[in-house]
């Protein structure tokens, strides 16, 4: 039986109807058309799937979207703003902190994440934080380095 | 020194935008309308004969449109160097994964409920898990031609004169593993097909135009009549080469539904059936002077071909001859097998068969230093091949910085000091490379092309079928093209990778792509350029040849106060009677030759790479736990286009190169993968890391057949980095291991065995 849930993502609500055993990644980018969020793993090990809820981390592949109905959901599209970039967005462009950029979403608001928690992380404290995202491209420094940057302004 | 405006600056990657905002598109991104969703059923037993393939059931589930079995494919043998695959197996399979049925349904679960409806005979054949095994006159054969797919055997230079000559003589096995690009993008398609016979497909790849010529091949149809478009793409190393049939299948359910399909791999499947890296055997023995310099080398590898050839045939040459250039061998003696197996084929992956060599190679210098008395920075730079040298197969380096390479990396680890005093358990290591920059084989053809317009506005659009997967090649040659051209790189755009648009490219693999495309964009645009200057001549009054173009102007050298833009000249050559649009074309060759088949002889790549990186590991004596500590890769890449990508470049090779070295390897049990998921099969993540990573390019020797002085880069970065690590290890608590990963398990067990030895 299809439920009709109210999910908000990025401050904008959206009413849908799903069976309750459809994942929070697959309604968020199957049926409200949100790409960015990607599924990479499956299992909640790579992190390609990051959203925040309530300014939590959580991998979307992980999470039933009935349980995200009443929460803050925030994708990747949700960090470009009145047509300006994220200070991280900005950041991981000037730093080339991504390269196939699969991983690039869920990495973006893991740093958030990051900074949010601890806006001055040392560098042990950002890699730390960046161990639940898998990158196979970058070697992580040049990420590294962009939160570096941000958090030091 | 020449001044560049745009080559070597640290630009951001063209895509870029798109990549942090989430607006890039893959292909699981892509919805079409009316869209159906494929999925594939694989052989669940390693080696079996299908007797019978019931679809009955499968069929009735509603909302499935299609179900596909081998008997409904063109059965047509199909690879990159040995045909021996089906689309879907109609007689018997060969591995625990094969494809053998396929289903296109309205929605995921209807495609999945039917491919578990789809029952399937099989007869159960003997299997075959190691090559040596597989490799006797007497095994079961996998393919009706024997289980040995490939045997290669030479012997160069004055072979015995050079064991003669030896001194000192080392000799042992090594081995390497099966490990998986591990590309955070699974494999996946969209295929359209129209009544008009065209098949267009939107396809996760990394080599679009071999792609095409395989699916082609596969399918029965007419090249041309398949269109292939990139998305963007999550990352490849040499995975998304086609040379499993993900695309073939989607193509065949779109033609017999009349639908566009969308097939993307799950991750299992992933695991269970793409093209890891081709796993080594390797018996080295080498020969070392009195004085540090090789006498002989004579290696021999058993490489695992899997069920069937992708591009280990390529791959396993590659392994036992590419090192021969390295150093100035001059007598040595070869032999490769490569031996089919009922485990998952095997292909290419970053470093293409180079990697399991030097793993071995890199070892025994240090081996071969430490008996001689030298130091092993020493006992490389005696042997290092230098520019102008021809090696023993015939490879003409024009440019090599190895020499320097080793010196620098020296001094940025303060070498000599920290190995004099190194703490307990901690040890430095190091190991050389050499790496091609394209490699001659599809056809005797290794070159690229490009066209380019000229917008009225005067920016450029660059039509290459080379395409990006992440590694930065849209920017590098968007920078030589505003190098070229004398613009700024914002005035350069370039087209998404297709094959309707672009002319005929080989693809992103054997780090290619800076080289030779950026050779053939830089003629594109040098040919626009010629026409641009034509016209301006007219304009300015003055001849062609002292014309200069800079910032967008083009001027009379030396004068710069009466200049005109390249969108005045571009739109004077269009609005006119008889006019044109500005269209370059630009193709380039590099000058390489086609080895020999037995004796490898030839100049397989226009220009090589070299490099030297080192590191400093600590060992836990007690549970031989290894943690890097820090790495220096000094590299010589020739000139560097875009030094910030070109550093990313060598990161992320780390990354794969450190995890190749300590944790990675595909489990295997009875042919199945036993680690098929991010869980159980470990890549590095951020705190694997050592935090301490030094990137530095050697731009001693600048190569004189590159754009600019540029050669490859890609893969390079973890040629090396698995020997630097054991050399490390082995300095640290003085046990050398020789088989990857060096896990703790090993190393612990050695340790305990020198201790046992000395007790």
């Amino acid at each position: 039986m299809k439920r009709k849930i109210l999910l908000n993502i990025n401050d904008e609500d959206y009413e849908v109807e799903i069976d309750p055993n459809r994942l929070l990644v697959d309604v968020i980018r199957e049926d409200i058309g949100l790409t960015g969020t990607k599924k990479g793993c499956e299992i909640g090990v790579c992190g390609a799937c990051t959203v925040l809820m309530d300014g939590k981390l959580v991998s979307s592949c992980l999470m039933l979207a009935i349980y995200a109905a009443g929460k803050k959901i925030t994708t990747i599209e949700g960090l470009f703003k009145n047509g300006e970039l994220h200070p991280l967005q900005k950041a991981f462009l000037d730093y080339g902190s991504f390269q196939c950029g699969f991983c690039t979403p869920g990495m973006v608001l893991a740093s958030k994440a990051i900074l949010e928690e601890n806006p001055h992380p040392t560098e042990h404290e950002i890699r730390e934080g960046l161990n639940g995202n898998l990158c196979r491209c970058t070697g992580y420094a040049k990420v590294v380095e962009a939160i570096q940057a941000v958090a030091g302004k | 020194m020449q001044e560049f405006s745009v080559i070597g600056k640290r630009l951001p990657k063209v895509e870029g935008y798109d990549k942090v905002t989430g607006m890039a598109t893959y292909v699981a991104d892509i919805k079409l309308p009316h869209m159906l969703y494929g999925k594939v059923l694989r052989s669940p037993i390693p080696h079996g004969k299908i007797l019978h393939v019931d679809t009955e059931k499968a069929k009735k589930v509603p909302g499935v449109k299609a179900v596909l079995t081998g008997e409904d494919t063109p059965k047509i043998k199909w690879g990159a160097f040995i045909d021996d695959m089906h689309v879907l197996a109609f007689d018997n399979v060969r591995f625990v994964g094969d494809e053998v049925a396929a289903v296109a349904a309205v929605d995921e679960s209807a495609a999945e409920e039917a491919i578990d409806l789809i029952k399937v005979d099989y007869e159960e054949l003997p299997t075959l898990f190691d090559v040596f095994e597989a490799m006797k006159s007497d095994a079961p054969k996998i393919h009706e031609k024997g289980n040995v797919a490939l045997h290669q055997k030479f012997v160069k230079g004055d072979f015995e004169g050079g064991m003669k000559e030896a001194a000192y003589v080392f000799e042992e096995d090594f081995t390497t593993p099966i490990v998986w690009h591990a590309y955070l993008e699974t494999m996946g398609a969209i295929a359209t097909y129209s009544l008009s016979g065209k098949l267009s497909i939107w396809l996760s790849t990394q080599t679009l135009f071999m792609a095409r010529q395989r699916i082609a091949r596969a399918l029965g149809m007419r090249i041309a009549d398949i269109r292939l478009i990139q998305p963007s793409v999550g990352g490849g190393f040499g995975g998304k080469s086609c040379d499993e049939p993900t695309a073939m299948i989607c193509g065949l359910l779109a033609k017999k539904t009349g639908r566009p399909v969308r097939l993307i791999n799950t991750r299992e499947e992933e695991f269970q059936a793409s093209r890891p890296r081709v796993a080594a055997n390797i018996h080295l023995k080498m020969g070392f002077r009195k004085d540090g310099t090789i006498a002989f080398k004579d290696a021999r590898t058993v490489n695992d071909n899997g069920a069937y050839s992708a591009k280990a045939p390529a791959t396993t040459g590659v392994t036992l001859t590419r090192i021969d250039t390295l150093y100035r061998f001059k007598s040595i003696r070869g032999e490769a097998i490569l031996v089919y197996t009922n485990k998952v084929p095997t292909g290419a992956f970053r470093g293409f068969g180079n990697p399991p060599m030097h793993f071995a190679v890199e070892q025994m210098m240090d081996m071969a230093a430490k008996e001689i008395g030298l130091d092993p920075t020493e006992i490389r730079l005696r042997n290092a091949t230098q520019v102008g040298d021809v090696s023993i197969h015939g490879w003409r380096v024009n440019s090599c910085a190895l020499s320097d390479s080793i010196r620098k990396a020296a001094e940025l680890m303060n070498w000599k000091e920290e190995r004099a005093h190194k703490k307990a358990h901690q040890g430095l290591g190091m190991g050389c490379f050499i790496h091609v920059s394209g490699k001659r084989h599809f056809g005797n053809y290794d070159g690229s092309s490009a066209v380019v317009k000229v917008n009225e506005d005067g920016k450029l659009t660059i039509f290459s079928g080379e395409g990006e997967i992440g590694q930065g090649a849209f920017t590098v040659l968007s920078q030589i093209a505003a190098e070229e051209l004398g613009v700024p790189a914002k005035d350069v755009e370039i087209n998404v990778g297709d094959t309707d648009t672009s002319t005929y490219c080989h693809g992103a693999y054997a780090s290619r792509l800076t080289y030779i495309a950026g050779n053939a964009v830089k003629a594109a645009v040098a040919d626009a350029k010629r026409q641009l200057f034509k016209m301006a001549s007219e304009m300015l009054e003055a001849i062609p040849e002292d014309l200069v173009s800079k910032d967008a102007k083009i001027f009379v050298k030396g004068d710069p106060s009466k200049a005109l833009t390249v969108s005045e000249v571009a739109r004077a050559c269009l609005y006119r009677e008889g006019g044109f649009p500005v269209i370059g074309r630009g193709t380039w060759d590099p000058p390489s030759e086609l080895q020999t088949k037995d004796t490898r002889d030839g100049n397989t790549s226009g220009a090589y790479s070299f490099g030297t990186q080192m590191c400093k590991v600590e060992v836990d004596p007690e549970t031989g736990k290894v943690k890097v500590l820090s790495f220096i890769a000094a590299h010589d890449s020739g000139k560097v286009i875009n030094p910030m990508l070109a550093e990313g470049q060598i990161e992320g090779a780390l990354q794969q190169g450190i995890g190749y070295a300590l944790c990675e390897e595909m489990a295997f049990e009875d042919g199945k993968v036993m680690n098929p998921n991010f869980a159980d099969y470990k890549i590095l993540s951020a705190d694997d890391m050592p935090e301490k990573i030094k990137i530095h390019f050697v731009e001693t020797c600048v190569e004189p057949t590159g754009p600019f002085g540029a050669k490859g880069l890609g893969e390079p970065g973890l040629v090396a980095t698995s020997p630097a690590i054991a050399n490390a290890i082995c300095d640290a608590v003085g046990v050398r291991i020789k088989g990857l990963p060096m896990t703790p398990e090993k190393i612990l067990k050695a340790i305990k065995e020198k201790n046992k030895a000395a007790r």
